[in-house]
């Protein structure tokens, strides 16, 4: 184990070195390697660890795997203002390219947690052999409602602030994040592709939707237990973590190989 | 932006960004320890930000993750955490030192990254200055009576009290891990007043989020006597700002204050 850590490597990459990556080597088995695609914003921050085991374990398991930073986000360059989708998207590519040389691998496939989900699933006919979409965003507009609201939440939440804090200073920010009316604009607009035999589903088991299994819009769908909620403000700051959805997933790599 | 992803360490088990700034001329490093089990990026990317800012005032700087947080695995040898992080950062001085030519470090920590700022600052003598951010003190009277005399008086605090009973909506979530363990005040003093005897520059910054230990300025002073007139000591107290600095503008806030004070404390004569 330590000795496949130590072999592990941050590095930047791309286009004027502006992304920055994480590297775990394996022997490429069967020809394929797997790219993990961050969610945005806390989301990314709360998944850093989950997306690290998840890393260790597909390498484990005899795939190469590359987890990375869009522009704009984790350590890689550029501000949070600067966050655009389209750049997003393009980012998958390029990493996909980076990856690609580095292990060798004939075939790629993508795992991505919410907008992760998206942004591997828009880049999948050009590069990507098969997606792994945990809780990809529907509706992006109904996304927007929902950060808005949790901003609002946060705006007059008296366990955070001493008092609640006026419009101007939560403004153009969800959760610990600015925005622009650009993203804002890009990410109304995003939605699922149609069903495809080389993506697989995976949904949280929220508790108020407890009985939701097998079917979601038409696709087959597995459920995983999951904690905290995506949308559970009051832990913000808490890390997403789920031994399940790691196994689902390592499961699910296996089976598209 | 110049900044260079490393692998560093004794046992090659802590991973790093340095930021350089295109000159370095002046010798002093800052370092960025995690908040909390918040990976190197901080809390809302508050220290790439922060970083960023510094390299641009001329200050090269590294964020890393300490040994089993964010990307950086165990170190190895059997060492209690305490000694660990004094460790840890002592090969993150090593680094920068390496690859900058700095001799002298300041630290830079929030909540548990303030009460391991302090550990490293008064074991290595490399450190000269350092932020600590809702660090150490404790509840002293005047907090206690800032802290509930408003409330006494204040019907809204009633009628919310009152609202949150018959709500009875079952326990609060449990709060986030950010939370520094109290170390007896006299000790934390004590260690203090050895750091500015050897001329360190502290910066002590408290914010609204941590009004249950600590919610006025002055009370600084409450904890810690006379060490609130010392040359090297500055305090400053953020009360509408919350623990993490959710919002961008508290950011913004905070990010000038640093500047200004590495500025005051350490100038660069050429900043980048």
């Amino acid at each position: 184990m330590k000795a496949r850590i130590e072999a592990d490597l941050p590095f930047y990459f791309g286009p004027g070195r502006e992304l920055f990556g994480f590297y775990h080597p394996a022997p490429a088995l069967g020809g394929t390697a797997v790219l993990l695609c961050p969610p945005l914003g806390a989301e990314q921050i709360r998944c850093h660890r989950l997306y690290r085991q998840l890393a260790n374990g597909l390498a484990e398991s005899g795939f190469p795997v590359l987890r990375f930073d869009y522009y704009g986000t984790g350590d890689s360059a550029g501000g949070s203002r600067e966050v655009d989708w389209t750049r997003c998207v393009a980012d998958v590519a390029t990493a996909a390219t980076e990856l690609r040389a580095r292990s060798g691998a004939q075939r790629l496939l993508a795992f991505g947690a919410r907008l992760g989900a998206n942004a591997a699933l828009l880049a999948t006919e050009a590069v990507l052999a098969g997606v792994i979409a945990w809780d990809a965003i529907v509706d992006g507009a109904a996304l927007i409602r929902e950060l808005d609201r949790m901003q609002d939440a946060l705006k007059v939440d008296l366990n955070r602030f001493d008092q609640a804090r006026p419009d101007l200073d939560v403004r153009m920010q969800w959760q610990g994040f600015e925005t622009t009316e650009r993203l804002r604009e890009q990410l109304g607009r995003v939605g699922l592709p149609a069903p495809g035999s080389r993506i697989a589903w995976l949904l949280s088991l929220e508790s108020d939707e407890g009985g939701r299994q097998a079917t979601w819009q038409g696709r087959s769908v597995e459920s995983i237990e999951v904690t905290p909620h995506w949308n559970d403000i009051d832990r913000l700051e808490m890390a997403i973590l789920s031994h399940p959805l790691i196994d689902a997933v390592k499961r699910r790599v296996q089976e598209m190989a | 932006m110049h900044e260079q992803a490393f692998r560093f360490g004794s046992a090659r088990h802590l991973v790093g960004i340095m930021g350089l700034p295109p000159v370095i001329d002046h010798g002093v490093g800052v370092i960025l320890l995690n908040a909390g089990m918040v990976y190197r990026i901080g809390p809302f990317r508050l220290h790439v930000d922060l970083a960023r800012r510094l390299n641009a005032l001329g200050y090269p700087t590294l964020r890393f993750d300490q040994s089993t947080i964010g990307d950086s695995g165990a170190g190895g040898k059997l060492l209690a955490r305490p000694e660990q992080v004094v460790a840890d950062v002592g090969e993150a001085m090593d680094l920068l030192h390496q690859q900058t030519g700095c001799r002298r470090f300041v630290l830079f920590g929030l909540c548990s990254g303030a009460q391991n700022a302090h550990s490293v600052a008064h074991a290595d003598p490399r450190v000269v200055g350092a932020f600590f951010l809702d660090g150490y003190g404790h509840r002293t009277l005047g907090q206690r009576l800032r802290h509930y005399l408003p409330r006494l008086v204040k019907a809204s605090v009633w009628k919310q009290w009152l609202t949150r009973k018959r709500a009875a909506s079952g326990p609060r979530p449990p709060e986030p891990a950010f939370v520094v363990e109290p170390l007896p005040g006299k000790v934390v003093g004590s260690q203090l007043a050895d750091m500015l005897g050897r001329g360190l520059k502290l910066d002590f910054v408290y914010s609204g989020g941590v009004s249950r230990y600590f919610n006025h300025v002055r009370q600084f002073r409450e904890c810690f006597g006379r060490l609130a007139d010392h040359a090297g000591v500055s305090v400053s107290y953020f009360q509408e700002t919350d623990h993490t600095y959710v919002l961008s503008g508290d950011r913004q806030r905070l990010l000038d204050h640093v500047a200004q004070w590495m500025t005051r404390h350490f100038p660069a004569t050429r900043p980048g």
